[in-house]
């Protein structure tokens, strides 16, 4: 079966041991690889109710069939688990050579199930496993864990590991990877560490079967080298990612204060220009063409890798405007292990809440000093306050009461990306539907909104266009498993990644071929979904509460006096489900699930919840 | 004559030389005239707004119009 090793590993932690399964051509074809594969395991293998943080959820790191390969951004992975944030299915994308390592050591997938006895590392080499005991980075860092386990392996190796903030189970736990390279901001991290699972290593020497592997060397080298004469003639790394917050900024898009503002005028402090200034390194991964991690020197003088989320979120939603600060928060989550982007939205609504009242405490917007602070309470669980924010904002807002859910920036437990949809109703879709809670990695449509349409409107084409996105982006990225930012920043064509498929599969698939994945993909998030929240409804489709507050409304700017409309916004999110072919809850039709092949999957959801 | 004011993002502002800058222009003057003058690169796809509105190339610009023209960025 050329593209992919045809095996996936699977580890008991339990009573350490391990075994190789196989699957085959159809599960293939059906589900691709990455998220596919992931998602189908997690719905087959896992039974609706457990808790994400106990032994029966099960972690999975999920490739592709052109994972590690020489090719544009092919260097990522999917790392995947029953949410700790939203109890519903989670997964990230992450730069790691886990990528090529694991694939070469002969698996497309490893799925690690049940609990150690002690912190452990699995170490994986060609088909051979360990379990080597970690008791001596229990308790340390993400950097000093990654040096102990190059230490013992050299720099060859894939590896992904946790910090103190997994190891704590703080719903937002990441897994870490390369300098500042992380993923699984659902809380994969906290899912690794409730399993005491330290780190995972791969290293592999098998090649990747290929169908016409001459014409993808080829092929890939060349458009490796293209790819990168493009990125320096556009010069979109000297700023990278972080070009977009002037823009923001300018566009009253900025989250600023927990949201509640859209534009600074300190914003320029944080931007790409004065980025690019600082700049001492910089990082990408796996295959890069157009490295995007700029790294600056913080406030401690320790090296912070940053691109646009974490700055936005740890910057202006915190109203700090100071680049070594903000690369201090930055660089402590790194080594925590904490999402930086549910960090920022957490920290913000906290100072929020202490402003209007509804908790006591000293924590103030434009306190970088006291956010560290807080940065280490909530990795280590520390105190009363450490302990309720290392649940995350929603949780943490139904503990505070005094109506502070209402600025909770989240949809569906995950705290929102740095993109304030205060009114951008296009983009507050994006971000409502998104099946892993607001991650602007499914759909990102504002540019679309301002250049195509208009801002005010709620029309079905905002709708479609979220739709025409998530394929691309929250499908055929998330399973090929490739970095999208050639193709979306860039604007490599997407048709070369058919040719890369078909070069390493032998399958000559139109695009139409890769929607149909990325839709059956979608509808089984879904049914994950339902059969977690049997009484889920259209509202858990809703962005936040405070983008619909005209008491939230811009005084000055280009948006004053706007702010999104529930009655609009329910239409446009009607238009959502009407092309997608769901019901009025936002749950796939019966009809549609047997047009994406998923009528077992139906049968099994049925027994938890309604489908129509 | 009018004053417009235009702001570059991201590696616009290289090529340019600026990142923002006040324009004395003449009075009938396109959103595509100003884009020549300010030597932003023409093959690169962008988005130009004038006062937050995305802007036609034909669309004659006023005193003082603060225009923002960015590479067409995708939310990375």
């Amino acid at each position: 079966m050329n593209g992919w090793m045809g095996k996936i590993l699977r580890v008991n932690l339990n009573d350490q041991t391990w075994k190789e399964e196989s699957f085959d051509e159809k599960f293939a074809l059906k589900w691709v690889g990455g998220r596919g594969f992931a998602v189908k395991t997690l719905y087959e293998e896992l039974k609706p109710g457990i808790d994400p943080l106990g032994p029966e959820n099960k972690f999975i790191v999920a490739l592709g069939p052109i994972a590690g390969i020489p090719a544009p951004n092919t260097g990522k992975a999917i790392v995947a688990g029953k949410s700790p944030m939203t109890g519903g299915y989670g997964d990230g994308n992450m730069g790691t050579r886990i990528s090529d390592q694991l694939r070469k050591a002969g698996y497309d997938a490893l799925i690690v199930e049940g609990r150690a006895a002690q912190p452990t590392m699995l170490y994986i080499e060609d088909g051979r496993v360990e379990f080597v005991p970690a008791g001596e980075v229990w308790g340390k860092g993400t950097y000093e864990t990654n040096d102990w386990i190059y230490s013992k392996y050299g720099h060859g190796v894939g590896v992904l590991n946790i910090g103190q903030a997994g190891e704590n189970l703080v719903r937002y736990a990441v897994v870490r990877s390369l300098e500042g390279r992380a993923g699984g901001r659902t809380g994969m991290g906290a899912v690794m560490g409730s399993k005491l699972l330290k780190a995972i290593v791969a290293k592999g020497t098998s090649p990747i079967p290929q169908a016409d592997p001459e014409t993808m060397k080829k092929t890939g080298l060349q458009d490796l080298r293209e790819v990168r004469r493009i990125d320096k003639e556009s010069g979109w790394s000297i700023q990278g990612t972080t070009g977009v917050l002037a823009w923001c900024n300018e566009m009253a898009a900025l989250p600023v204060r927990n949201f509640r503002k859209t534009h600074h005028p300190d914003a320029w402090k944080v931007d790409g220009e004065r980025l690019n200034n600082l700049r001492i390194a910089t990082y990408g991964c796996p295959n890069c063409t157009m490295n995007c991690g700029i790294a600056i020197r913080d406030s401690h003088g320790r090296e912070s890798e940053l691109d646009y989320e974490n700055i936005a979120l740890l910057g202006p939603n915190l109203e700090i405007f100071d680049y070594p600060e903000v690369a201090s928060l930055n660089y402590d989550c790194d080594d925590y292990g904490i999402d930086t982007m549910s960090a920022g939205g957490v920290l913000a609504f906290y100072a929020d809440a202490i402003d209007h009242g509804v908790v006591e405490g000293d924590f103030k917007f434009g306190d970088p000093v006291k956010a560290e602070t807080l940065l280490g309470e909530i990795a280590h669980r520390k105190g009363k306050i450490g302990q309720i924010l290392a649940e995350g904002s929603l949780r943490a807002a139904r503990r505070f009461g005094g109506g502070s859910e209402a600025y909770a920036m989240q949809v569906k437990g995950l705290e929102v990306a740095a993109y304030n949809c205060k009114f951008i109703p296009g983009m507050a879709l994006a971000f409502g539907v998104s099946p892993i809670g607001a991650h602007h990695k499914e759909s990102w449509i504002i540019t679309f909104e301002i250049n195509h349409t208009t801002r005010e409107s709620y029309g079905p084409e905002k709708a479609q266009k979220v739709i025409e996105l998530q394929r691309i982006r929250g499908g055929l990225f998330e399973y090929i498993v490739a970095c999208r930012f050639p193709w979306v920043e860039l604007g490599w064509d997407i048709n070369n990644y058919t040719k890369y498929f078909k070069a390493t599969t032998g399958l000559d698939w139109q695009l139409d071929d890769f929607w149909s994945v990325s839709d059956r993909i979608y509808s089984l998030i879904k049914l994950f979904w339902l059969r977690e929240y049997p009484l889920t409804n259209r509202r858990d489709d809703y962005p936040p509460a405070l983008w619909f507050d005209p008491a939230n409304a811009d005084t000055d700017g280009l948006i004053a006096g706007k702010v999104l409309e529930y009655e609009k916004y329910d239409d446009l999110l009607q238009h959502y489900y009407d092309i997608r072919g769901y019901d009025r809850r936002g749950i796939p039709t019966l009809a549609t699930l047997a047009r994406l092949g998923l009528q077992d999957e139906a049968k099994a959801a049925a027994e938890y919840g309604r489908l129509s | 004559m009018m004053k417009v004011t235009v702001k570059l993002i991201g590696p616009f502002i290289y090529r340019a030389g600026f990142s923002e800058k006040e324009f004395n222009l003449p009075g009938r003057t396109t959103a595509a005239d100003l884009l020549r003058l300010i030597n932003v690169d023409m093959h690169r796809p962008k988005i130009m707004t004038r006062n937050g509105r995305a802007v036609a190339p034909a669309e004659m610009l006023a005193d003082r119009d603060r225009i923002v023209v960015s590479p067409i960025y995708s939310g990375g």
